[in-house]
């Protein structure tokens, strides 16, 4: 059995979509300026709202280009508006909108999304760019939740930030392990060290993060001390982890379910180039969309034809220790 | 209830007053949207100077009645104005376009005290005010202790209000054929906004040549009639009809329905070189003519 750090206690699948909504409900008790600015798509503990805060429901309709600055003129006038639906519509549709009338004057907008390869809605719902898209605007937040605890531990982190972020949420199938204890302290911009190792590095984002503990143990059978680095706030990012992880291990391995252009993989080579030589392997999808697959059965092909499962990332930490050697890194 | 001619004729003086500012800044920056600034003019003297509930002393007042200008690339106009209200020291009119200059291209919320809205990417300012508009029926619906949130203020600034205001929002034609207007005008009509004013700069031009032949949006009173919005045509050079206008809007506030202002204007207004061209942007021979002339005109 693999050793874990403190907070960590490997559990079953738990799905993380409840975990919203209780901590949506939570928010809207704590500041009374949330709105719940709607493109008829819903949101997490919406149910909860319609019971308890109706008048703090606003909705647009599908209209997300609207909804967007609607969302930023309420902040602009002292309210916190939450915005969610699939990321192509919430985000894409209204790219321009949340730079220009979101963005650029930080307004406190929160933007939930469901975003990643998993789904059965097809390739024009199944996103995976979608923390690509977002990472490279200014005064952007970005959070990706590993499990249900992060899950409302980050969401309620999200609401006491002042200014713009984006709630990544991979909440269709499959669930991952429930990973945190209840005392796990989340904090905005930090990243988790799940488990240390010497030989080499996961740093793994949202349901990655559990395909990355299941090949721990398929490596550490083939005798591979492996760390595990949780990934949760894609922006700001947490570079002083990603040095201490490179400078220990000199073989990095991101995980991620999205594209590897520009999202996960892309951010922590940036901090390699630029402090830490490290061989490094991208776990993620290729320069290519995604596609129906039914949730509960079919997931595990999904995980093949993109290469995202555990026995993906066990190979690519092998491939990373090789390319180490090869470069003739040292680790400290 | 009209307007005295006293009145009218001390606004039209401000208004000459803008237009030197404007020549001032084109005199200074060598570029900048001449066409659809001056068409604006007299609609932005009108609300500065006579219409609009402000503070001088204090330009986030959070009782002020809100300005959206849509049509951003026409800051000039407003910039014009400000130091006038004492908002901005008036050097701040040489550096315009400039490096750290309060008088961006476009304008700012964030870095311009008096400006309401960052814009420059047209078809999103109607959303913007509708947005504000609705923010001021929920403050009165829910009066929660809100965040005053700008860039400058964003840890600290807590404040207790519950503000009323009317939030007036500046449109140019040729950005009505962004299809997110029609998505705005569908909300405001929705929630009853009868605290949004907006105001179309209609002077018939946009970059590429004539509204009705890049993209025609007549019958426009119509749609937004259909829309379900309260709308008026005026001539928007004559300061009569823009403040009888404005007092009577002001006047059906409560009737549940936004209103629409559309001001028939001309692009260039003021400097007959811009006029005769439908001047849309300009830079160095155009502007140097133009400056020429209004500094015969306006001193």
């Amino acid at each position: 059995m693999a050793k874990y750090n403190k907070y960590v206690q490997i559990g079953s699948p738990t799905a993380t979509g409840g975990a919203a909504d209780t901590a949506m409900a939570k928010v809207c008790q704590k500041y009374p300026n949330v709105i719940a600015v709607l493109e008829d798509m819903g949101m997490p503990g919406i149910e909860w709202i319609k019971k308890n805060q109706p008048d703090h429901i606003v909705e647009c309709g599908i209209a997300e280009a609207n909804g967007a600055v609607i969302a930023g003129a309420l902040a602009a006038e002292g309210f916190m508006p939450f915005l969610h639906s699939f990321s192509f519509a919430v985000i894409e549709r209204a790219y321009n909108q949340i730079r220009q009338s979101i963005l650029v004057d930080r307004f406190n907008v929160k933007i939930t999304a469901r975003d990643g390869v998993w789904g059965d809605l097809g390739i024009s719902h199944d996103i995976v760019e979608g923390l690509a898209c977002t990472r490279i605007l200014p005064n952007m937040v970005i959070l990706n939740a590993a499990d249900v605890v992060e899950a409302e531990k980050a969401y309620l982190a999200m609401a006491d930030y002042v200014g713009p972020v984006y709630f990544r949420m991979e909440q269709s199938a499959p669930a991952p392990f429930k990973i945190f204890t209840d005392d796990y302290p989340f904090e905005i911009g930090k990243a988790y060290a799940i488990k240390d190792g010497k030989d080499a590095t996961i740093i793994a984002t949202g349901y990655l993060v559990t395909e990355a503990i299941k090949a721990i143990d398929i490596l550490e059978k083939e005798g591979l001390d492996v760390g595990i680095l949780n990934m949760s706030t894609i922006k700001p990012l947490d570079e002083e982890a990603i040095i201490k992880a490179a400078e220990q291990t000199r073989a990095i391995v991101t995980a991620e379910n999205g594209t590897v252009i520009g999202g996960l993989g892309d951010a922590v080579a940036s901090v390699l180039a630029e402090n830490a030589p490290a061989a490094l392997v991208k776990v993620g999808v290729e320069d290519e969309f995604s596609q129906s697959a039914r949730l509960t059965a079919e997931v595990d092909e999904l995980k093949d034809l993109f290469g995202l499962g555990a026995r993906d990332i066990a190979i690519s930490v092998k491939e990373a220790i090789a390319k180490r050697e090869q470069f003739k890194l040292v680790r400290k | 209830m009209a307007h005295s001619p006293e009145v009218i004729a001390e606004l039209e003086d401000k208004a000459n007053l803008v237009r030197r500012n404007i020549v001032r800044i084109f005199e200074n920056s060598k570029q900048g949207h001449a066409g659809g600034t001056m068409s604006s003019v007299d609609i932005v003297t009108a609300l500065y100077f006579h219409h609009l509930k402000l503070d001088k002393k204090n330009c986030d007042w959070p009782e002020r009645d809100r300005v959206v200008l849509s049509k951003a690339h026409a800051a000039e106009a407003i910039y014009a104005v400000l130091p006038e209200i004492g908002y901005v020291p008036k050097e701040m009119l040489d550096k315009y376009y400039s490096y750290k200059s309060q008088f961006q291209g476009h304008a700012d919320r964030w870095c311009t005290p008096g400006i309401d809205y960052s814009g420059g990417s047209l078809g999103q300012g109607l959303s913007f005010a509708a947005g504000m508009a609705k923010a001021e029926k929920l403050h009165t619906l829910l009066n929660p202790p809100p965040l005053r949130v700008t860039a400058a203020n964003i840890p600290k600034l807590i404040m207790k209000y519950n503000p009323s205001y009317r939030v007036f929002c500046i449109v140019g034609d040729g950005e009505l054929n962004e299809g997110q207007n029609w998505e705005a005008i569908m909300f405001a009509a929705k929630y009853k906004l009868d605290n949004l004013i907006c105001i179309v700069d209609y002077n018939k031009f946009q970059l590429d040549g004539p509204v009705e032949m890049i993209m025609p949006i007549e019958p426009l009173a119509d749609k937004f009639k259909d829309f379900g919005w309260g709308t008026y045509e005026i001539n928007g050079h004559s300061m009569k009809e823009i403040l009888d206008t404005l007092e009577l809007v002001n006047n059906l506030y409560g009737d549940g329905k936004p209103k629409c202002i559309i001001a028939h204007t001309v692009k260039g207004h003021g400097i007959p070189v811009w006029e005769s061209v439908h001047l849309h942007y300009s830079r160095l021979e155009g502007t140097t003519i133009g400056v020429k002339e209004g500094r015969e005109i306006y001193g």
